[in-house]
């Protein structure tokens, strides 16, 4: 072999084994890194590449009445999605789907923006579509590339009962709510949620949890099927409510009530069930939960009937002569000569300057508490009024339950207003009230409010002698596998504390308000049944009188209170008795 | 001396350990490929061609060593301009379609840019072992330059960035083995550097004070010092003008390196995807044939650039150190040889067939992990193709020649 200097000096030949070494050097590190330090992350992030997770919906609970009958349940409904990365260079697609849904493309386009979820998913475009367009959509479906539609549940309101104030409505989540509920929550873009009455306040039980199918889609998002070694997560159906209306009550009272504007509640005064809610007009359910035209809405918004306004609850009215039994109660626990302290009615009463009426113009003579109740005397609570002071009358309301929410399991409650000296100084200024103002409360004007709700739940405390059972519509929350999830037993409380003899004095004085020869509530007498109750006609601002009547039945087999409430309906004697009558007679007539 | 006498010795002489690590390295490629092949039922042909391509390699593998290196050397130019001519060819017969880096002989495509990086090296080479020079002045470096700017600009136009700096690369490593001197070496590559640092100020300014500091300590009279350091500036003012100049795609390419998760399915979106695959390939890697990710088509040049994401995730950090210790076997010793050979001329053409590998190996390797942008740059005897497996199998081929003492020629 030749021996000689290298043709390359050493140094160069180093420097580049050290540049070889370095660059090979910083690719292990790297692939050290990726490989080893963050396996974990981009074994995740894999998965979750080619694995897709199809939601499979939990239906949702099904509401039945107090027997088992179906009021509302769930039916297939049609929907539209497209997947946009199959509609991104096929403008055509929407073009065609525009001229089927007769929908413009502009809107169409915003849709899929709104409710985008990423490339692949498919995006809710339509929901609720008819059969007819569903079968145009077949028909063309070659010229609808990236479209695609499925079948969810929705309402299905199998029931000819109105109840729609009580019921409520779902709704396409917003994302106010889904921002409420938060991310970790099952609810996502599309979903419907419950949006008034009971639909809203048991959402939680009525919704359910959804369920995964994993499908294995390749980078086109093209689904190659069924993960194998992954099980399906399966929905878990929302719970069911079995409310505590009756149907049959329910219906006699919405024929009873027919097309007035106003509300009659029917409950349980032993158990506080709610037999019968009608808040009239009622809403058509199936309109509001679809997708409702603005023409519709604001049909609805500017109706003079008001329909939107839930009545039962959120209807706030002066309560009438209705309260009449608490001053008496008052009087009958707090003065020795209750019962025969009399006043003499002249049609009217003087106080300084100003002239108080009584319904009866010719006046009733000379009365004791017990006509004062039955003939609904305003002159005689005139006088007593003034012994009683206003903090005490406020007291006793409050007892009753007025001024504060009933609870009802309703949202969008209002508690009304129970005056006292406190709001009276805010409102009128200190001293710058007077006696006349007294006046006017005790008779159930002025500055006082109730609810229907809670004039029913006032009836039945009355029956139940100061004790009051919290006012419900579901009984129970049952599991599809029948496990009871929630029982809502009669709740009591005792509200107000008199002497028994007292509160049979307001019982017999209410029998004669609907027996006695002169009682204001004839109309709502029943044979072999004795009912109690006390008429109301509040004067208002709005028109006509609003006639009220509450009452209670003592009857074994028909434990009810009830408030009947007919807005600018006229006397409470003349128009709210004979309806509880009519459907009081209904119930008899079913039931013998 | 018959043929076969010759043929004899000279078999008796080969270095099979070359031959061996690089038919490691094709049956490794091979296994991606076939791993991709049986997952995809619909086969595109892949392993089959690519092991006709391989075998084919292997027998070019003996030719290139066989040729007697006296007629390389001798024929060093006329090959030059020969591949000279193919690289015009696709460009002459330009069809509809964009890319013009292929000649279509029947239905096999031919790319006459990856037989030209064997031509430019032996023409390089020849040149540099003729003209034994101090390299110190421009003049001397001209001819060079010249050789490896006509086919630079060739690949351009095609357009092929990876493949143009491929042919630069060669250049700078052959010119810095042919012993110039450390300054010149500098004062040589000063210029790109400044370019590639006027991306960002405080890189250029400090990149700047370094030129700055290494010109005044150098002997050189002061004006050329001034007119060296005026070109850095210049062009690194201009970079952004030529930056304009560079095709959207390769623009895109070069900025995809610096953030390959910010545009999924944009221009970063296949190393995303790719870090994904290596990521998710862990320590020993899912086995193979279980990679979902390459399965799954989110790797669209999965077979070519991006093959070793099959091997990373199959195999995994195991199978990945297993490639770069081959390739790192064969680029040493290819190192070894050229340092130790006693030929110029062989020596230049040992170290530049360690630089295509190195270039090739660390952009390859490196930008499917995202520390290079992607230049589709393929990975030597793994990436499927016909034309460069055969480059790369000739280089080969042809470093196992120039490193062994040929007692047959005598």
């Amino acid at each position: 072999m030749l021996q000689g200097k290298n043709i390359v000096d050493g140094w160069r030949s180093l420097l580049i084994h050290a540049l070889l070494g370095i660059l090979f050097l910083i690719l292990i590190g790297r692939y050290y890194y990726l490989m080893i330090v963050f396996h974990e992350k981009y074994a995740e992030k894999a998965t979750a590449n080619h694995i897709r997770a199809i939601p499979v919906l939990a239906s949702r609970g099904v509401i039945y009445d107090r027997d088992g009958t179906i009021l509302v349940d769930n039916a297939p409904s049609y929907t539209i999605s497209v997947i946009p990365i199959e509609i991104k260079d096929k403008p055509e697609s929407i073009e065609r789907l525009s001229t089927i849904m007769e929908v413009s493309i502009e809107e169409i386009n915003r849709r899929i923006v709104k409710n985008r979820r990423g490339s692949f998913a498919p995006a809710k475009v339509f929901s609720r579509v008819p059969f007819v367009k569903i079968s145009h959509l077949q028909e063309h479906r070659l010229e609808l590339i990236g479209v695609t539609y499925s079948i969810e549940p929705i309402r299905n309101y199998v029931t000819d009962l109105d109840l729609s104030h009580a019921l409520g409505y779902t709704r396409e989540i917003n994302r106010d709510h889904l921002e409420r509920f938060g991310k970790d929550s099952d609810y996502q873009p599309g979903d419907q949620v419950g949006w008034k009455g009971l639909e809203k306040y048991y959402e939680t039980q009525l919704h359910g949890k959804r369920g995964f199918r994993y499908i294995e889609v390749n980078a086109f998002g093209q689904e190659i099927g069924e993960v194998v070694d992954r099980d399906p997560i399966n929905p878990i159906p929302g719970y069911d409510l079995i409310l505590s209306i009756d149907s049959y009550i329910q219906s006699v009272t919405e024929k009873a009530l027919a097309d007035s504007s106003g509300s009659v509640i029917i409950l349980n005064h032993t158990t506080g069930e709610i037999l019968a809610y009608a808040s009239r007009p009622g809403i058509d359910l199936e309109m509001l939960s679809g997708r409702i035209s603005s023409k519709n809405w604001n049909a609805l918004i500017q109706d003079q009937k008001k329909p939107l306004f839930d009545r039962g609850v959120q209807g706030m009215y002066p309560a009438g002569s209705t309260l009449k039994p608490l001053a008496a109660l008052y009087s009958l626990e707090n003065f020795s000569n209750a019962r025969e302290r009399t006043y003499t009615c002249r049609g009217s009463y003087r106080l300084g300057n100003r002239s108080f009426g009584c319904w009866k113009k010719t006046g009733h003579g000379k009365v004791n508490l017990h006509e004062a109740i039955q003939q609904s005397c305003n002159v005689y609570f005139f006088n007593l009024i003034q012994d009683i002071g206003l903090e005490e009358w406020a007291h006793l309301a409050r007892e009753f339950g007025l001024g504060s929410l009933s609870n009802i399991d309703i949202p969008g409650e209002n508690k009304g207003l129970v005056p006292d000296t406190r709001y009276m100084n805010r409102k009128y200024g200190v001293k710058k009230w007077t006696r006349g103002n007294l006046l006017n409360i005790v008779v159930g004007q002025g500055d006082v409010l109730v609810t229907p709700m809670q004039m029913a739940q006032l009836a039945g405390v009355l029956a139940q002698k100061g004790v009051s059972y919290q006012p419900h519509f579901v009984n129970k929350i049952v599991a599809k596998n029948g496990d009871i999830k929630q029982l809502n037993l009669p709740e009591a409380e005792q509200y107000v504390t008199a002497s028994e003899d007292n509160w049979e004095f307001v019982h017999e004085a209410m029998w004669a308000v609907v027996n006695g020869p002169r009682g204001t509530a004839k109309a709502a007498r029943q044979r072999n049944w004795d009912i109690y109750g006390k008429t109301g006609t509040a004067q208002n601002s709005h028109g006509e009188d609003h006639a009220w009547f509450i009452g209670f039945s003592l009857d074994k087999r028909f434990p009810y209170a009830w408030a009947v409430l007919l807005e600018n309906g006229g006397g409470g004697g003349g128009k709210a008795a004979p309806l509880i009558g009519k459907i009081l007679r209904a119930i008899a007539k079913e039931t013998s | 001396m018959t043929l076969g006498k010759y043929l004899r010795i000279r078999f008796r002489e080969l270095e099979w350990s070359t031959l061996i690590l690089v038919v490691l390295l094709s049956a490794s490629g091979l296994l991606a490929i076939y791993s991709i092949e049986i997952q995809h039922e619909t086969s595109a042909g892949y392993f089959m061609r690519q092991s006709i391509w391989s075998i084919f390699g292997v027998v070019l593998f003996f030719v290139a060593f066989f040729i007697p290196r006296k007629a390389i050397h001798n024929l060093a130019y006329v090959v030059y301009g020969l591949g000279i001519i193919l690289l015009f060819l696709p460009i002459l017969l330009k069809n509809d379609s964009a890319v013009s880096r292929w000649i279509m002989i029947g239905s096999i495509g031919i790319q006459p840019s990856e037989f030209m990086k064997i031509f430019l090296l032996i023409a390089l080479a020849k040149y540099f072992a003729d003209h034994k020079r101090k390299l110190a002045t421009i003049k001397e470096l001209m001819t060079p330059f010249a050789m490896t700017f006509v086919p630079t600009v060739l690949v351009l136009i095609q357009p092929d960035l990876g493949t143009a700096l491929v042919y630069f690369g060669i250049l700078i490593v052959i010119i810095f083995w042919a012993g110039i001197s450390p300054l010149y070496f500098f004062l040589l590559i000063a210029p790109a550097l400044s370019m590639l640092a006027a991306f960002q100020t405080l890189s250029f300014f400090i990149w700047m004070g370094l030129v700055i500091i290494v010109l005044y300590f150098s002997d050189l009279p002061f004006w050329t010092k001034v007119l060296n350091f005026s070109i850095n500036v210049v062009l690194g003012g201009i970079t952004n003008l030529l930056w304009a100049l560079l095709k959207p795609y390769q623009q895109q390419r070069i900025l995809s390196l610096f953030d390959s998760e910010a545009d999924p399915l944009g221009a970063g979106y296949q190393v995303s995807q790719s870090l994904t695959a290596f990521g998710s390939g862990g320590p020993f890697g899912k086995g193979l044939g279980e990679g979902t990710q390459t399965h799954l088509k989110f790797l669209p040049e999965q077979h070519t650039d991006f093959i070793m994401t099959v091997i990373g995730e199959e195999f995994g950090f195991v199978g990945v150190l297993l490639v770069i210790t081959l390739f790192y076997l064969l680029i040493a010793r290819l190192i070894n040889q050229a340092y130790s050979v006693k030929s110029r001329f062989d020596s230049v053409i040992l170290i530049g067939i360690a630089s295509i590998l190195i270039f090739h190996v660390f952009v390859n390797l490196g930008m499917i992990v995202g520390i290079m942008p992607v230049t589709g740059i393929p990975l030597p005897y793994i990436s499927y193709g016909g034309s460069f497996m055969i480059t790369s199998m000739v280089l080969a081929g042809l470093s196992a020649n120039m490193a062994t003492i040929r007692r047959a020629v005598g």
